[in-house]
């Protein structure tokens, strides 16, 4: 089954592909040649042959998979790939390092594919670029008007507070974040602030990508050098709830930092003390704007509120539907859509190893 | 006057702890700077609801009247307004997301919600009966709120503000608020029905001016089972044994010539039971008693399943009445004449309902003495003999605990042998498990085939109910609305109360109260009980036995 999903871009059964260049974007199943948007699990499968990726994006997938043979092509941003008199280029997406969104043009017209993506900045990530694009293919994870997040600046200070906090009073803060990413910045934050942080493994060995982008975290020590005392905090993955890592620390405080944190049931889900909404991902109001700055002929949606987002697109007066492929329904399966807290938020993270 | 959104910041810092110190600290601050003239109202919205329990009134506003007024003040459609509330769990909050800021809007804001104005317009949706009557209200409610306001009004009006704080939190917040002993509020509490009257007169300092007032829900001191045959030994120092019956337990509130009926949910029943309001209504006297209605067959109580078809019905017709009979057992007199026997012991009030029985007009539950073991062993099979569910062991020296589950009453039902069944679909639970697949559907094999015999809610505990969300995401089949069916993998153990026939479930079979034992991650699907199985213990439950078998 092959459905045109935007100009030069196909929907198989496998997942999204380009016939010009032979490629398939973000495949969840090894591919002779991939084009990945960023490093997280769910975009970034294991053996692939040949990968096309920025040189951020490539570094965090050779730490996540050290036994990987293949050839990578790194791609600059903004460089002009040629195939069969169609061209492709990467442009910042935001979302974590590395992120990039996909723009195809040639005889057809042209798509933006957005991967994952923030046009809000982060101590790690410039905004989404958004070039003009006759058909913008753009997730919608957080594609329904109550999911409108207050300024990532507010937030930091509110976790620096809330951490700092937790230390005068002799407790561990924890803070629940994404191994990939959310990670990184919170704990950037936290270091300016001057608060030590003890970091999940699956956080700590990506911090070589980091520090090659140019970051420091010299206040930083991994979990198995040893547990959290009162006054430093724990960064680990939200999947961590629920493990000795977190439940042998008595005297905690926990700050759970996801899109997700909007929903007040989220205070049970983590036993969350603070609820921080900071995202990855593009807000309701970042998708509109983003799609009125790109000012496609035609919207396709996908991931999360696809549906409810097509339908507030085209009552806005967009052509606006949502995509279906065949990847995107075995990802869409795999995720957890009735309580997508822990993971729909790049949350690909293995099993916790302390 | 005092803002309602004094209230909502009250009750969104309460929610926003889970300590349940801070909680009463919010609730008490909010309480603590309204005027007389509004702490009334002012703490009863803190409860959730501006009715006292004395007036069993509803405000009535379902999803379409409160979505369509959603959409008409946030200029969404009711498609995203659903789904905002589905993908948010809660309407309260999911509204409250969707409204635009003061600044944003682009009429200007009326006069700022008071308390007095909340109370007054969700009252007056109590006497609305018109839809559309009751949508200009809560559109006018939601025109004049904050985002913050409109959380707590949409959550009011969807019947729970979910922020942890039960009505003890409340009654502990307004003992805080205004210097009063917690067990004085409670009891005023109980008392007059009214949370807000309880909480001004706490602040007045006249909480023992509260007489017991009739004909509001009263909490019911509820018993802790028994599980294990051991414990039976130990609990033979409880001094009376009662009959565990099969039936609606009530509170019966009788002065003059009225009656009224009130079940274990506080919702008032009697019109379901007319002939026990005329039979109560004919003993002389102002009294209130604590007891069980059941079916009644000749000179025996009759099974919960025939009750069942006299449940929910307003009016039931004369045929049925005439078919299936009901009757009033009292175990427990709690107030008579114009005095409030809570208090008092269980032996005083067993002298007060045995006087009361004497006019007849209910029935009177007999107590049984037992000296060791063997005689409890034979009161619960002749208990089983008559019908009933098994016994009750009361203490006699203790008070009447209204809204308290403790060990001065204990229950003791032994369970029907347990079946081995596998889950066959999921759904998300309620409540604290939102978001959670914790709702089981499960099945016996029928042959190769798998049938469902019943759905189960609880048992197991949250870990495993996440561990095996995850699984029957990966096994699931396929999806009706919120229901996932799952391929038959998950071997579960369940234990119930007993066993009917029912064309509700493919396997011809119903469990009564089913609960999930544990999980048989040792056991395959084909090794799971059978129908002929149930079959079995069903014809055991027939022949008036315990159902203990195999």
């Amino acid at each position: 089954m092959t459905d045109t999903a935007a100009p030069h871009l196909f929907s198989r059964e496998e997942g999204l592909f380009l016939p010009a260049f032979q490629a398939w974007i973000d495949p969840p199943a090894p591919a002779p040649r991939a084009i990945l948007s960023h490093g997280h699990a769910d975009h970034a499968a294991a053996g692939h042959g040949e990968i096309w990726a920025s040189p951020e994006t490539l570094s965090i997938y050779r730490i996540r998979h050290p036994e990987w043979r293949g050839t990578a092509r790194a791609l600059a941003w903004e460089e002009n790939v040629a195939g069969e008199g169609v061209g492709l280029a990467l442009h910042r997406a935001g979302h974590i390092l590395g992120a990039a969104q996909i723009r195809v043009e040639g005889p057809e017209g042209s798509t933006l594919y957005t991967g994952d993506f923030r046009r809000s900045e982060s101590r790690t990530t410039r905004p989404a670029a958004a070039p003009r694009a006759d058909v913008l293919v753009m997730e919608s994870t957080f594609g329904l008007p109550v999911f409108r997040f207050p300024p990532r600046s507010e937030s930091e200070a509110r976790l620096v507070a809330e951490c700092r906090r937790a230390g005068e009073e002799g407790a561990v803060a924890i803070v629940l974040a994404y191994a990939l990413g959310k990670s990184q910045d919170a704990v950037l934050a936290l270091t300016e602030a001057g608060i030590p942080t003890v970091l999940h493994g699956a956080a700590w060995k990506i911090l070589p990508a980091y520090e090659e982008a140019g970051f420091s975290f010299p206040l930083s020590r991994p979990y198995a050098s040893g547990p959290a005392q009162a006054g430093e905090v724990l960064v680990v993955p939200p999947n961590c709830i629920r493990t000795p890592v977190v439940r042998k620390i008595r005297k905690r405080r926990i700050l759970y930092l996801s899109g997700w944190a909007m929903r007040e049931a989220s205070r049970a889900e983590f036993d969350a003390d603070v609820l921080l909404p900071i995202s990855d991902h593009a807000d309701f109001d970042e998708l509109l704007a983003h799609v009125s700055d790109v000012a496609p002929a035609g919207i396709r949606t996908h991931h999360g509120y696809a549906r409810d987002l097509a339908r507030i697109l085209s009552r806005g007066g967009r052509k606006a539907e949502p995509l279906s492929e065949g990847g995107e329904r075995a990802r869409e399966d795999a995720e957890d859509t009735d309580m997508p807290a822990p993971k729909r938020d790049g949350g690909q993270e293995a099993e916790p190893e302390p | 006057m005092s803002a309602y959104r004094e209230l909502a910041r009250g009750l969104d810092s309460a929610a926003s702890t889970r300590s349940r110190l801070a909680k009463v600290a919010s609730l008490a601050a909010a309480l603590r700077p309204l005027e007389d003239s509004e702490l009334a109202a002012g703490a009863r919205l803190l409860s959730g609801s501006p009715f006292a329990e004395w007036e069993q009134a509803v405000m009535s506003v379902g999803w379409a009247t409160l979505s369509k007024s959603a959409a008409s003040i946030t200029g969404w459609d009711i498609e995203t307004i659903g789904a905002s509330a589905r993908a948010i769990g809660d309407a309260g909050e999911a509204i409250g997301l969707l409204l635009p800021s003061a600044v944003e809007r682009s009429e200007p804001v009326t006069s700022p919600l008071e308390i007095r104005d909340v109370d007054e317009r969700l009252r007056e949706l109590a006497t609305k009966r018109r839809a559309a009557d009751k949508q200009a209200i809560v559109e006018d409610l939601l025109r004049r709120s904050s985002p913050l306001e409109a959380r707590y009004v949409v959550k009011t009006l969807s019947g729970g503000l979910r922020v942890g704080a039960e009505l003890a939190t409340i009654e502990e917040a307004i003992a805080e608020a205004f210097g009063a002993d917690r067990e004085s509020v409670a009891r005023a509490h109980r008392d007059c029905g009214d949370i807000g009257e309880t909480a001004l007169a706490a602040r007045r300092g006249s909480l023992d001016a509260i007489r017991f007032r009739m004909f509001h829900p009263v909490g019911f001191m509820l018993a802790s089972p028994i599980d294990n045959p051991e414990e039976i030994e130990s609990e033979l120092s409880l001094d009376v044994v009662e009959d565990k019956f099969d039936g609606i337990r009530a509170h019966a509130h009788k002065s003059g010539s009225r009656v009224a009926l009130f079940s274990r949910t506080l919702d008032d029943v009697t019109a379901q039971f007319p002939e026990i309001a005329l039979a109560l209504a004919a003993v002389p006297g102002q009294f209130l008693l604590d007891g069980e209605i059941v079916a009644w067959k000749e000179d025996r109580v009759d099974s919960f399943f025939r009750l069942q078809r006299r449940l929910g019905r307003k009016a039931p017709a004369v045929e049925l009445l005439a078919e299936i009979p009901v009757a009033f057992i009292a175990y427990d007199c709690l107030v008579t004449g114009d005095t409030p026997l809570f208090e008092r012991s269980w032996s005083e009030r067993r002298g007060e309902l045995e006087r009361l029985a004497a006019a007849g007009g209910f029935r009177l539950s007999a107590v049984h003495r037992a000296a060791d073991a063997a005689a409890l062993e034979s009161l619960f099979r002749s208990a089983r003999e008559r019908g009933n569910e098994g016994l009750m062991l009361k203490r006699e020296d203790s008070p009447y605990l209204a809204g308290k589950r403790g060990r001065a009453w204990r229950k003791w039902k032994k369970a029907l042998a347990t079946l081995d069944v596998v889950v066959t679909a999921v759904e998300q639970g309620n409540g604290k498990r939102a978001g959670m697949l914790s709702d089981y559907t499960f099945a016996v094999r029928d042959g190769d085939r798998f049938v469902n015999i019943g759905k189960a809610y609880t048992g197991l505990t949250d870990e495993e109910i996440r561990r095996l969300g995850a699984r029957f995401r990966k096994i699931t089949v396929g999806r009706y609305g919120p229901v996932r069916a799952v391929s038959p993998e998950v071997v579960i153990e369940v234990a119930f109360d007993t066993i009917q026939k029912s064309r509700r479930h493919k396997s011809g079979f119903a469990l009564r109260f089913p609960r999930i034992v544990r999980l048989r991650e040792d056991k395959k699907a084909a090794e799971i009980d059978t129908v002929g199985r149930v079959e079995e213990i069903w014809e055991s439950v027939q022949g008036g036995g315990t159902g203990k078998i195999g």
